[in-house]
Parts: C-alpha cells; structure tokens; sequence
C-alpha cells in the first residue's frame, strides 16, 4: 500500500474550474472520504487520482511516484463504480480477472487470484454467474472483488452504496469498513452521505464548489467545524444558525435578546457573527436565563426516546432542539431554549470560524 | 362497462387500422400465393395448375435460367452488403460514437445525407459520374496514376452488379451507421471507464467490450439487410431499366419479378408466373427471418444496463 | 486520451467519408447551373459569371409537370403519415389498454408486415386497386402506404404507451372521462415524441419509392415526383444540362428540409430504433 499526495491540483472544462488548488494527503493505509454536495467536484477528484480524467494543472504521486502522465492501468489503482460496472457479457470469475488478463499475467495466477478474491469476499458459488443473475449485493462485492485482484496501491470508491437499499447499505458498510482492517488497504471514498463518512473515514474531506472546505478527523469537524459550510454540511439535523452581533460581553440576536458568551480574540464589539449550535446541544428550559430564548413551539417530531422540537424565536426564525423522555410539548405551547455554552460556535462575517 | 359498448370501443380504436392493414397488405399477400397455383387462360379464365407454376419457373430453362440467374445475382448484391456496407457503417460508427470527439453531430449528419435521397437520384447521379462521356471517374483515377484501370464498369457484364451493390451500399451505409452509433451510446460510460482501469486501451475496449455487446444490433442490421436486399428493386430499375442489363447481369428477384408480371420488349406480362416469383421472394425472406429468429437471435444474449 | 496522432487519423477516417458521400451531390448541384461546355471541360469547378447558364432548369419547368408532382408528392407523404399516425396510435392504445380474446393474436398478426414486404403482393394490390377504380390516383397510394407502415408505427407506440404510468389512466377515469376522451385529450398528447420517430420512418420510405407510384398512378398527372423525376430522366437522357437540373430539382428541397430537421430527424431515428 502507499501513500497518495495530492499538490495544487486543479482542472478545469473550458472555463469552468471544477477544481481549485487541491492538496490533500492519504497517508498509507488510510480511509479517506470526500464529501460534499452534488457537482461539488469530489467526483471529478476521485477520477483525476484513477486517471480516467486530465488534469489542468498541479501533480498526483502515488507511492512516491508522480502519475499525471500514466494511464489509469499503470497507476495501481483499482476503482469500484457507483454502478458496479460489470462487463454484462462475462461471468464473476471473467469479470475480476479481466484486468490481469490484459496485464499479461499468467492464467494460473489469475485464476488464484480470483479464487482468493472470492474466498475473501464469500463469492464462490456465484463465479460461473453473469452479472444480472445477481443480487445487488452480490454486484458490489464482484465489484470489489474486481479490485481487491488486482492488488492496488489505492482503492478508489466512487459513492460505491448509493444503488442498494437503507438495510444493505449498512451492511456492506460494516464490510467495507472490515476489508479496510483485513487488506490495511489506502482507500479513497466518494460518497454524499456524511453517515457513511463519519462511520468509515480516518479522515474527511469536505468539498465544495471544487474547493476543500476543511479536511480532518470525523469529529474534529463535528466538533470544530472551520466554516459555515462545513458546519451546516456535517450532522443531522444540520446546526441552527443564529445572526447577530457582538457587543460588549456577549452577542446580540436583535429581537431575540442578548445573551453572554466568553468571546473569542478578535471579536470587537459591532461585528456581524453567526452564532451556531447542534439540536443535540439545545434543551428545552423553563424561564429565562442568561443563555435562555423564548420561544413558541411549532411542531414535535418524536422519534421514540427523542425527537425534536421545532422552535419559533421571537425573531422570527426557526431552530430544532433536540428532546428526550415525555416532555409534554405541544404546537402552540410558549416557552423557552437553553443553550449549551460549551457547544456553541462564533463564524465572522466571512463565513470563517472565530476562535 | 357494458359487452355492447366494450365491442363498440374496440371497434372504433382498432377497426380503421385492422380494415387497412389487412386488405392492402395481408390480402394481397394471400392473393398472390394463390394467384401462384392458378394460370390465366386466354379467354380470362383461372385454371388450378397446383405447384405447376413453380416446376415451370424451377425446371424449365426458359423460365429457371433467367430465375435461377437472379436469386444468384441477389445473393451477390446481399453479400456485397454484408461485407461492404455493414462492416463500414461499423467502423463509423465505432468512430462517431469516441468520447469528445469535436465535429460529431456534423460528420453524422453529412454521412447520413445520401441515405435520404431517392435511390432514382442516386442511381442517376452515380451513372452520370462513371459515364465515360463525362469522365469524372476516370479524371481520379488519373490523378492517382490509375486511369489505366478505368473501365465503363456499368456497362460491363462482369463488373455491372458490384458496381451496382457498391452504389447501393454507398447510399445506405448510413442505416447500419445509426442503428449501432445508437447501441453503442447505450453502453454505460462507467463500463468503458472500467475497462480503462482494467488497463485496455480503446481499440482493445472496443473489441472486448463494447463489441460483444452490440451483436444484437449486427444481428438485426443483417436481418434488415437481408429483407431489404431481397425487396430492392428501385436503383437497377432506375440505372439499367426492367431488362436488368448488360445481358441480365444486374437482373435480381425484383426485377424479374416486374419484367414477369408487367411484361417487356421481349415477353407478355403474366400475372400467374408473376405470383410464382413474388411467392418465391416470400419464401426466401421468410427462411431469412426465420434463420435469424430461430438460430441467431436465440444464441445472442441481449444486455440491459 | 492525450493521443493527438489517433485523434488525427479519426478525422482523417471520418472526413474522407464525409467527402465521399458529399462529392456526388455537390457535383451534380454545381454542374446544373453551368452551360454545356463548361459541364464537359471543368466539371469540378464551381459556375462562375462566364459559364453560368440555367437552360436546364428552364427546360426542367417548362417541358414537366415537376410543380404539380412535387405537390403530389407531398400530398400522398403527408397523407400515409397522418392516417399511419391516426390508426396506429389507436390500435397500439386500443392493444395496450385493454385486455379481450385474441389480443395477442391480434398484436401477432399486425407485426408479420414489419418483417413481410408489402411489395410481394403487388400483383393482387394492382387488382385490387382495379377493381376499386382507384387506379391513377393518390387515394391508392396513400392506402397502400398506410398499410405499410402499420406495423412498424403500432410496435413504436405500443412500446411507448406502454411506458405511460398506469395511476394517469386511472386518474382520468376518476375525473369521469370518456374512453375516446382520454384517447384523444391525453394519450395523443404524451405520444407526441414517439409519433414524430414514426413520422421519420414513414416519411423517407414513401417520398422516396418508385415501385408502387409505377405500378399504381404512373400517368395521369399523378406521377410522384421520385416517379416524375425518372421518367423525365427517360425522356432527357442525352440533354446533360436537362438532367443535371431535374436531377438538382429532386435533390436540394429534401436537403433544405434535411439540413433544417437533421437533429430532430437523427434524435428521432435514434431514440426510436428498433430494439
């Protein structure tokens, strides 16, 4: 396995730039996901590393090796689609040694690599099958069996889950996630799915609009998101924005009231911020308080032992504050929200975070 | 809803179609397998031959030499088709269908051009460039230093029917052309970038890859070709006239089968012996369809992505 | 990929082909417009001032009834379209909609004229069309071709009916529409795409057939233009500037309309082939 380095990339369709100066590390064995909104270039990432797209300017190096010029083939990289990609016309065994055919590698070690493929992945009842006489599980795991023979330096995983149903996807998932541990494999992972990406990632690469927003660990992002982006894009329900301004010993919400907060370096009384805070770190309060709003209750989704209650401020915005046990919340009902101060996150002006 | 007004409903929607269709087409047909077991009398009567129709066209000379002449002449003109035409419009289309290629709809739209015309047109046209009078065949052949090879190829019996089929393909290589431009544009880009990965370059995608999966379009490309090269009848009307010249060399089912039924310088029209060949026709293109339906369509396996 | 030598020889292949189907059409367009002479010394140059020379067009209008042919034309392809449309949408609804005895049998015996040409019955259409005094008229012709594209035009729209979501027939029977209404007011309209590949398929093939027009309505004024064209050629053979013109005449309005409708027109040949 190796590590992928990735220096200045961009690229761009006519005059269109779909991405901007990327530099981004996988380290050797690492699982990294890109994540981000549709046409946020994650895609066009992926593909620039297998080389199935040109790239405009900056350098790739895999294991060391600067790539730019190979063909996808000499990368050793091996790529598992979104559509499986399976040739219709061959069967499971045709299918993942295809590749090593055209290698030039001799049959015997192709056909031992298959069977060891197919021991791993518990495909060895279905080798003489073609593609459509398989299940949708049973694709992928050809898919990644297609990979796993052809022993890469980096697997690539283009949104590899998103053509099965919510009950297998969390299964192969977790087999995903064991592949990862069995074969200490460098994987790059495309998905739109931040579940998929917090539970599988070493590390995540938000994108957006073909720029990295912010890269790290799954719950550095949680935690210290570095934008607004990234804070919206990472969590669900997303986090509640608030904007106001800072004044002196805290920050103003206009109609919502004042409320104190120690205030990062840098923030001087009169700048426009946007507070932020996660559902999970709201609680329903009685009376006011120092980090209390009031607010009237506008719908309760219960989810069993939580929920959420969709708050109206008296500002006129809506927030959802997540709620537990038998709260006895009501639409209509007035009352009030605290909010967390460990939790909350101060973005200027800029979008960037403060502090 | 009511059986009487159910009835009515049918009636209206498939009536018209229904009425048309069979009695200017599958009547017709009938009609003219069973004006094949009869012969016209002198005085206009229809006496019942059986199959006498059919051992007069197979058996003797004066009607199975000419017969026996065509059906080879077609079967030259079909295969003219199979390895000219098809393999040319494959490889444009092949060509058409490469990822980002500039010019695309362009080139489609010029190379499809000639398979809009009239084959009357084209026949013409062609006859007027080969003709020695004008010279414009002979004026390239020169330029590349070959004049020596010209020759006026239509008037020729030995190189009349290439001559011929190769105009007929030149028209018509646009049909194969677009049928598997579309089959080929059906193929997953995913599928060809895999086999990118997988390390084949795109010759070799082709042939691995795409190729295996567009048989059933050459698969019904050769069947279309089949029931159309049996059927033609317009571009040797139009180039040599009825008799098919020189000396029948370009004479296929079509033709005679017009010359039999209309009569021509040489013979009266015979509306029986007519059926018989239009009968035959039936049968060849019906082996054809059949051949295709029951031994190659069955054995190509079909792929939906 | 990053082959610029390949990408080379793809259009050097595609560019010599284009030129090929090219060069005969723009060589007789070019040589109609020239005088005799200059037809025989410079066929490859284009007419300039000196030698241009419209005698042929002027003998192609005077001398033939082109005009009233082309209209004739015109009207049998128009005709073979709308009636091919108008009974094939039907009997594709009335096939794919409702469920009675011999529905598939029914569906069978529509699809043998796909296969079957119509032309190996002619000699019982000539009758046919005798004994219904029809002969020399365009009503035989357009009969006849609607027959012919029957089949192929009922298969497309089966096909594509077949597709429309069952919930917006049921829908329309809640709202309490007529069988014939929700014929006529929805599923004709979200045929439409469908129905223009089948106009393409239909049209090329008639405009452009000599068999039965010869066979059906050779004289009499009724002559299509493909028919009309032919036996002016006949006639003209040996007056180059004549048949260059006439041949021209035949050749540039289809273009025109080509060049004009080509994108409809491949969209509608691709999309609609046949499976």
């Amino acid at each position: 396995m190796a590590e992928v380095v990735i220096e200045k990339l961009s690229k761009s369709f006519g005059s269109v730039e779909v991405l901007k100066d990327i530099d981004l590390t996988v380290g050797d064995g690492a699982f990294v996901v890109l994540v981000g909104p549709s046409g946020c270039g994650k895609s066009t990432l992926l593909r620039s590393i297998a080389g199935l797209e040109d790239v405009s300017g900056g350098a790739i190096t895999i294991g060391g090796r600067k790539v730019n010029d190979l063909a996808p083939a000499q990368r050793e990289i091996a790529m598992v689609f979104q559509s499986y990609a399976l040739y219709p016309h061959m069967d499971v065994a045709a299918n993942m040694g295809f590749g090593l055919k055209f290698a030039g590698i001799p049959k015997a070690e192709i056909a031992a690599r298959v069977s060891e493929a197919a021991r791993i992945l518990q495909l060895e009842p279905l080798l003489k099958r073609r593609p459509r006489e398989l299940s949708g599980g049973q694709r992928q795991r050809v898919a990644i069996g297609r990979a796993i023979v052809r022993k890469p330096q980096v697997f690539l995983f283009d949104e590899p889950l998103s053509n099965l149903d919510a009950a297998l996807r969390i299964n192969t998932r977790v087999e995903i996630a064991k592949l990862h541990k069995l074969l200490a494999a460098t994987i790059v992972y495309v998905t739109h799915d931040q579940v998929e990406a917090m539970t599988l990632a070493d590390k995540i690469v938000v994108m957006n609009q073909g720029r990295i927003e912010q890269q790290g660990k799954p719950l550095d992002l949680y935690y210290r998101p570095a934008n607004l982006f990234v804070a919206g894009f990472i969590g669900s329900p997303a986090m509640n924005f608030l904007k106001g301004e800072v004044v002196a010993g805290g920050t103003g919400l206009g109609a919502d009231g004042r409320i104190a907060i120690a205030l990062p370096p840098g923030a001087t009384p009169g700048m426009k911020v946007t507070l932020g805070i996660r559902p999970e770190h709201m609680s329903i309060a009685v009376g006011g308080g120092d980090l209390h709003l009031a607010a009237t209750v506008e719908l309760v989704e219960r989810l069993g032992e939580t929920g959420f209650a969709h708050l109206r401020l008296a500002s006129g915005t809506v927030v959802i504050a997540e709620i537990r046990g038998e709260t006895g919340l009501k639409t209509g009902d007035r009352t009030h929200v605290a909010l967390d101060p460990a939790h909350l996150h101060l973005f200027g002006a800029d979008g960037r975070r403060l502090g | 809803m009511p059986q009487g007004a159910y009835l009515r409903l049918l009636l209206f929607f498939l009536g018209p179609a229904v009425l048309v269709y069979s009695l200017f087409s599958i009547y017709p047909l009938l009609a003219t397998i069973i004006n094949s077991l009869y012969s016209r009398q002198n005085d206009g009567a229809y006496l019942w031959e059986g199959l006498g129709n059919f051992r007069t066209l197979l058996l003797d000379p004066t009607w199975s030499v000419p017969f026996w002449n065509a059906l080879r002449n077609n079967f030259i003109f079909f295969l003219i088709h199979m390895c000219v035409q098809n393999p040319i419009g494959l490889l444009l289309a092949a060509l058409l269908s490469l990822p980002r290629l500039r010019f695309r709809a362009t080139y489609r739209t010029l190379i499809f051009m000639p398979t809009m015309l009239s084959v009357v047109v084209i026949g013409f046209v062609w006859q007027l460039i080969l003709s020695p009078l004008w010279g414009i065949a002979r004026m390239f052949l020169n330029f590349f230093g070959l004049g020596f090879l010209f020759a006026p190829w239509l008037g020729v019996e030995s190189s009349a029917l290439i001559t011929v089929s190769l105009i007929s393909v030149w028209q018509f290589v646009g049909i194969p052309m677009i049928l598997i431009y579309t089959a080929l544009l059906a193929i997953p880009d995913e599928l060809i970038d895999a086999a990118t990965v997988d390390g084949l370059n795109q010759f070799q995608a082709f042939v691995w890859v795409k190729l295996p999966l567009i048989w059933p379009t050459i698969g019904l490309v050769s069947i279309l070709t089949f029931v159309n090269n049996f059927n033609a009848f317009d571009l040797i009307y139009a180039m040599k006239g009825a008799l098919a010249g020189p000396n029948f060399s370009t004479d296929i089912m079509g033709t005679l089968f017009y010359r039999t039924f209309f009569g021509n310088q040489l013979q009266l029209g015979n509306p029986s012996m007519g059926s018989a060949i239009a009968t035959m026709m039936l049968i060849v293109i019906l082996t054809g369809v059949m051949v295709y339906l029951f031994l190659v369509q069955r054995r190509i396996q079909r792929y939906s992505f | 990929m990053r082959k610029p030598l390949s990408a080379f020889a793809v259009h050097a292949i595609l560019g010599l082909y284009t030129l090929l189907a090219l060069f005969p059409i723009v060589l007789v367009v070019m040589n109609s417009f020239k005088a005799k002479r200059a037809i025989f010394n410079t066929p490859l140059r284009p007419p300039t001032p000196s030698n241009f020379d419209p005698i042929g067009y002027a003998r192609v209008f005077d001398d033939s009834a082109l005009p009233f042919y082309y209209l004739n034309s015109i009207t049998v392809t128009a005709g073979a379209i709308f009636f091919t449309l108008l009974f094939g949408a039907m009997a594709a609804w009335a096939l794919t909609e409702y469920k009675f005895r011999f529905n598939t049998l029914l569906a069978l015996f529509l699809s043998i004229g796909i296969m079957v040409p119509i032309r190996l019955g002619s000699v019982a259409i000539i009758q046919l069309v005798a004994e219904l005094n029809l002969i020399n008229t365009l009503t035989a012709l357009i009969l006849v071709y609607t027959a012919q594209n029957l089949p192929l035009a009922i298969f497309i729209l089966s096909e594509f009916i077949a597709q429309i979501p069952k919930d917006l027939r049921e829908a329309a029977r809640c709202d309490g529409l007529t069988e014939y209404n929700i014929f006529f007011h929805i599923i004709l309209p979200l045929i439409r795409p469908a129905m223009a590949t089948v106009a393409v398929f239909t049209m090329i093939p008639v405009w452009n057939d000599l068999w039965f027009p010869l066979l059906l309505a050779p004289a009499g004024g009724k002559q299509t233009i493909t028919l009309g064209v032919q036996q002016f050629l006949g006639q003209y053979i040996t007056d180059w500037n004549a048949v260059l013109a006439a041949l021209s005449a035949a050749i540039v309005p289809v273009l025109l309309l080509y060049v004009i409708f080509s994108r409809q027109l491949i969209r509608g040949l691709t999309s609609g082939a046949v499976k």
